[in-house]
């Protein structure tokens, strides 16, 4: 059971299956890929199938924010206000995203949240 | 009505909080008369919690929006299907209908067993009640059902995802299952606190046990099937904390049923049989409070969830009480009997429960991984799909083999020569099934090809397991061989009717591993235009254009396509999005073609409508996905079997445990 135990976490903290998740004023800290989670901003430009959509995220509990680009499937709650986490990499102040990478989240599955209502 | 609601959640918590109390101080001096008053006060809070859920339930369906409650989660347009599956749509109903289930269940149990928890385990009541009384607090100081406002013109309405058949059921009975759990752990504390650490508390219990098990199981696929056709990414399992929650505990109980096995044949693994049962029931509080917390997403939403801190509390008070408890009685458990051997049935369900546990563990780990970053090194780290999925096969395949050859090990010391013979048939028909899947070509996926192996090298034991049993019988006496059949399963109910779950899981085995190592996808990053064509595998998509209807509280948008295969037209599939009006959210409408001869679904998700008629476009082929439904309903079989009341195994019980008043 230790020895179980031991292997993964080695696993967790050798292999790649783990990702930083990060708010977006940590995101100058790090380089690499990294899944970032915020609060989409207004306004939403471009398209997410054809050039890319664009938003900026902001941290959750806080001010500080980053643009970003994206590719692929928009999931259903994608819409400003809402929580949301894509993975990708800070490129020259840009964050942009890897395709399909885009999660809105639902903090709970069955309610909508405090912040959602307000919007 | 309102005031009803709160009255009777106020009574209900003083009548619960009596039964604990006066039942403790019952049970702790022996005092018979007033144990019985405190029994009778955890029937009677049954009644009163009876009434609050009738008073929401009467709300949410009159659309009385004066309830806070009901105008969050409700709409006028919501059809009244939904309006009722609202009850458990959100925290305070859910809450609601925990405490309801749980005096319900536990009202019962005790009902059933009068003389036992009043003679033998009189600590039953107290520690039932003790649970209850967390959730009658809950309900009645921290998060009301009944709290009112000046009622709204309409209701903010109910998720538009959960207005799906699939989650008018799946949540109840994921309810039935976590607090069905509290029964077996209620009984093993009390056997505790009341020095009676025989396995009589397992015996009662094992059908709760059993029940509880299977409705969490039935209600883990029932969420994945919503989540398949209602989600609509293409899969039906994605690691989810929220599908998580509820594989835990179900891990655990599972790993509980087998030990209690070894426990009432042997007399072993007394200790570990209350940790297991203790941790069950952790998880399915654990659950409760991730599905209900949402803390798992982010340790700052911990703060937004009014009831995140109490239950993450109550989860400690249960976790610190249940060690105590089970170090107090240490001396009581230590077990008479040793392991023999390592080839033994006993070794084969201990195995089998080590690695149960450990992957109960690490998928606890990888759910709480991302918490235990953020406080270690000040931002979230987060495991995905391939942490799990590795350890869902380093340890699912060795469970696997378990399967397969833990019936056929003898109990005590099994001869290895015997075992191999036995094993001969299966390894046989495991060996031809590999080569041929390789000479078929699943050797494109080799976790696939070793799964499949596995699973016929199971499945042939399983069925060996039936033959050799028929004939046993048949040789015995003059039935023909179906009722030779019928009678070696109805007279071993248990052990056949664990069989067909067996046989279930891994049917469930090779639907996950059709859908997962040999499905086809296609995404092409071009628009489709209306009259266009889309090929993927053996089929043909024509996007023949889109229409637009109007229903009760949505705009449904729907793409339509004529489908063919090998050029033969199967029809038409439309797929799209519904936008919802009251809830101002949209959502994804798949399409799904089952096909059942060739076992295989074509799922299609429609990305975007662009405003020019053409649409974004991402199709699947899923093989055998639809052997992921069949699995579920065979495991309700199966459980179903192993729990049918048995006449003959209770006059044995009866003569095992006379009950004599202590």
């Amino acid at each position: 059971m230790a020895a179980a135990l031991a292997v993964f976490l080695l696993y967790t903290s050798l292999a790649g299956g783990s990702t930083p998740s990060l708010r977006p004023s940590q995101l100058a800290a790090h380089s690499g890929t990294v899944s970032l989670a915020g609060v989409v901003l207004s306004p939403l430009r471009g398209d997410a199938h054809e050039g890319g959509l664009r938003f900026r995220l902001r941290d959750i509990n806080g001010t500080g924010s980053v643009p970003v680009v994206y590719t692929g499937s928009v999931p259903d709650l994608f819409a400003v206000g809402r929580d949301v986490s894509v993975r990708g990499k800070l490129q020259d102040g840009l964050f942009v995203a890897e395709r399909d990478s885009l999660v809105t989240k639902c903090p709970s599955k069955y309610a909508p949240d405090s912040k959602s209502k307000q919007t | 009505m309102a005031d009803l609601g709160r009255a009777a959640l106020v009574v209900a918590f003083g009548l619960i909080v009596y039964a604990a109390l006066t039942g403790g101080y019952a049970a702790f001096r022996g005092r018979r008369r007033l144990l019985e008053s405190a029994t009778n006060a955890l029937f009677a809070s049954l009644g009163a919690v009876a009434v609050a859920a009738l008073v929401l339930l009467a709300a949410l369906v009159r659309d009385d929006f004066s309830f806070v409650y009901v105008a969050d989660h409700t709409s006028r347009e919501l059809p009244l299907r939904y309006a009722v599956s609202a009850f458990w749509g959100g925290q305070e109903g859910s809450l609601l209908l925990w405490l309801l289930v749980l005096t319900g269940m536990g009202s019962a149990a005790v009902a059933l067993n009068r003389k036992l928890t009043r003679d033998v385990l009189p600590w039953t009541v107290p520690i039932l009640g003790g649970i209850a009384s967390f959730f009658a607090f809950m309900l009645v100081f921290v998060a009301s059902p009944f709290a009112t406002a000046s009622a709204p013109a309409d209701g903010v309405g109910l998720n538009p995802s959960l207005q799906n058949p699939y989650m008018m059921a799946h949540p109840p009975l994921l309810y039935l299952g976590y607090v069905g759990l509290t029964i077996p752990f209620a009984f093993a504390m009390a056997a505790l606190a009341s020095r009676r650490t025989d396995e009589r508390w397992i015996v009662v219990t094992r059908r709760w046990t059993l029940a509880s098990w299977a409705f969490l199981g039935f209600a883990i696929l029932l969420g994945a099937k919503w989540a398949y056709e209602e989600v609509g990414w293409g899969g039906w399992y994605a690691w989810d904390p929220v599908e998580n929650a509820a594989l835990m505990p179900w891990l655990v109980a599972t790993a509980f049923l087998h030990s209690v096995m070894v426990q009432e044949k042997k007399n072993m693994l007394r200790v570990w049989n209350v940790i297991l049962v203790a941790g069950a029931f952790a998880l399915s509080l654990f659950g409760t409070f991730l599905t209900r917390s949402g803390v798992i997403n982010s340790i700052h939403s911990f703060t937004q969830s009014s009831i995140g801190a109490w239950f993450l509390g109550f989860i400690a008070v249960v976790i610190a009480a249940s060690i105590t408890l089970i170090l107090v009685r240490l001396p009581l458990l230590r077990s008479p009997t040793r392991l023999e051997s390592l080839v033994s049935r006993e070794a084969a369900f201990l195995y089998n429960n080590l690695f149960l546990v450990a992957l109960a563990l690490t998928v606890l780990w990888g759910v709480v991984y991302p918490l235990v970053s953020e406080a270690v090194r000040g931002f979230a780290v987060t495991v995905g799909a391939p942490y799990f999925d590795f350890f869902a096969i380093a340890f699912g395949l060795p469970l696997v083999l378990l399967m397969g050859v833990g019936p056929l090990v003898a109990w005590r010391r099994a001869s290895l020569r015997a075992l191999g013979t036995s094993l001969l048939w299966p390894t046989g028909v495991a060996l031809v099934t590999g080569a041929v899947f390789l000479a078929a070509g699943a050797g494109s996926s080799p976790a696939g090809l070793v799964g499949y192996t596995f699973a016929s090298f199971v499945l042939a034991a399983i069925v060996l397991e039936f033959a050799r049993g028929t004939r046993a019988r048949r040789s015995l006496g003059d039935d023909g061989w179906l009722g030779s059949f019928a009678g070696l399963v109805g007279r071993n109910r248990r052990r056949y009717g664990g069989y067909v779950v067996h046989a279930a899981i891994v049917i469930l085995l090779i639907g996950a591993i059709g859908i997962g190592g040999f499905g086809t996808t296609r995404e092409p990053r071009r628009a489709l235009a209306p009259g266009a064509t889309m090929r993927i595998g053996a089929y043909d998509l024509t996007y023949l254009g889109s229409v637009q209807r109007r229903s009760a509280n949505a705009l449904e948008m729907r793409a339509r396509f004529d489908v063919a295969r090998d050029g033969k037209p199967l029809g038409v599939l439309s797929a799209g999005k519904n936008r919802y009006f009251a809830e101002q959210q949209t959502s994804n409408e798949v399409a799904i073609r089952s096909d059942w001869l060739r076992g295989e679904d074509l799922f299609v998700i429609v990305g975007k409508f662009n405003n020019d008629g053409s649409i974004f476009l991402k199709v699947l082929i899923n093989p055998l996905v639809n052997l992921i439904w069949l699995a579920g309903l065979v495991f309700v079989g199966g459980s179903l079997i192993a729990m049918w009341p048995d006449a003959r195994e209770q006059r044995r019980l009866a003569r095992r445990f006379a009950y004599a008043p202590a």
